[in-house]
């Protein structure tokens, strides 16, 4: 399947960066095997991952201006109500954020959907990081292996990822 | 399962499970207040999990931005979503 960006509000992203930052976005050649959920979505446990730069207040701030980004995540109770979380990162329009931050940490959604059994659980915690990290090596071998460590720890059954 | 905004990019990334959504950066799951939609996304996000046949399919999602901008401006209008 050809890249192709019909539909997408800002067309040809990953060119556009890759010609400005080469080397910079990732490319797979192969996917990997679809896993099946091991129990009903109604008794399993959901994590959710993103770039969002969303933290905890009071909690060290994402390196927003480091020249090849921050490969740190942040742990977000999963209880959190929005007011005590906030973003750190320069990379993505906030203004819908900034307002109602279910647009893109949509944790009162799903603090629902598990109320209502739609889920069986969420993790004790979501996991947040800053998408501008330039070096797609060093981030596969630490942030994304860090995350994946403490998505396990928690025993997750699944996850929704959304890269900001 | 992941949610984008930015087809092009995950068809370079091949997650085993995705939905396309032609929103703004930062806008994954809509609008302001807009809280049925958020839910459709999230949902329609799950489902793949039980629905989904080939790794790497993108799956659109039947949203347009205008519409939803448009109904997120009249639920604050109305004063709740």
């Amino acid at each position: 399947m050809a890249p192709s960006d019909h539909g997408q509000q800002r067309p040809g992203l990953w060119e556009t960066v890759n010609e400005r930052y080469p080397g910079s976005m990732i490319s797979k050649d192969d996917t990997v095997p679809l896993a099946p959920l091991r129990r009903p979505l109604s008794e399993a446990r959901l994590t959710f991952v993103s770039t969002a730069g969303v933290q905890p207040k009071g909690t060290l701030p994402f390196d927003v201006v480091h020249p090849i980004g921050d490969y740190t995540f942040r742990a977000v109770p999963s209880d959190s109500n929005p007011v005590d979380l906030e973003i750190h990162q320069l990379k993505y329009p906030t203004d819908g954020a900034n307002r109602d931050l279910n647009v893109i940490f949509p944790i009162q959604r799903l603090q629902e959907l598990c109320d209502e059994g739609v889920v069986g659980e969420l993790t004790e915690s979501f996991f947040s990081f800053i998408g501008y990290n330039m070096d797609p090596d060093l981030l596969e071998r630490t942030l994304a292996e860090d995350i994946a460590d403490a998505v396990e720890d928690q025993l997750a059954d699944l996850a929704l990822l959304s890269p900001a | 399962m992941s949610v984008t905004v930015a087809r092009d990019v995950t068809e370079h990334v091949k997650p085993p499970r995705a939905v396309f959504l032609p929103f703004r950066m930062g806008h994954h799951f809509g609008v302001p207040f807009h809280t049925a939609a958020q839910r459709q996304i999230i949902l329609a996000a799950l489902d793949l999990v039980s629905t989904a046949t080939r790794s790497g399919e993108i799956v659109d999602l039947p949203l347009r931005w205008a519409d939803l901008r448009r109904e997120g401006a009249e639920l604050e209008r109305r004063g709740g979503a």
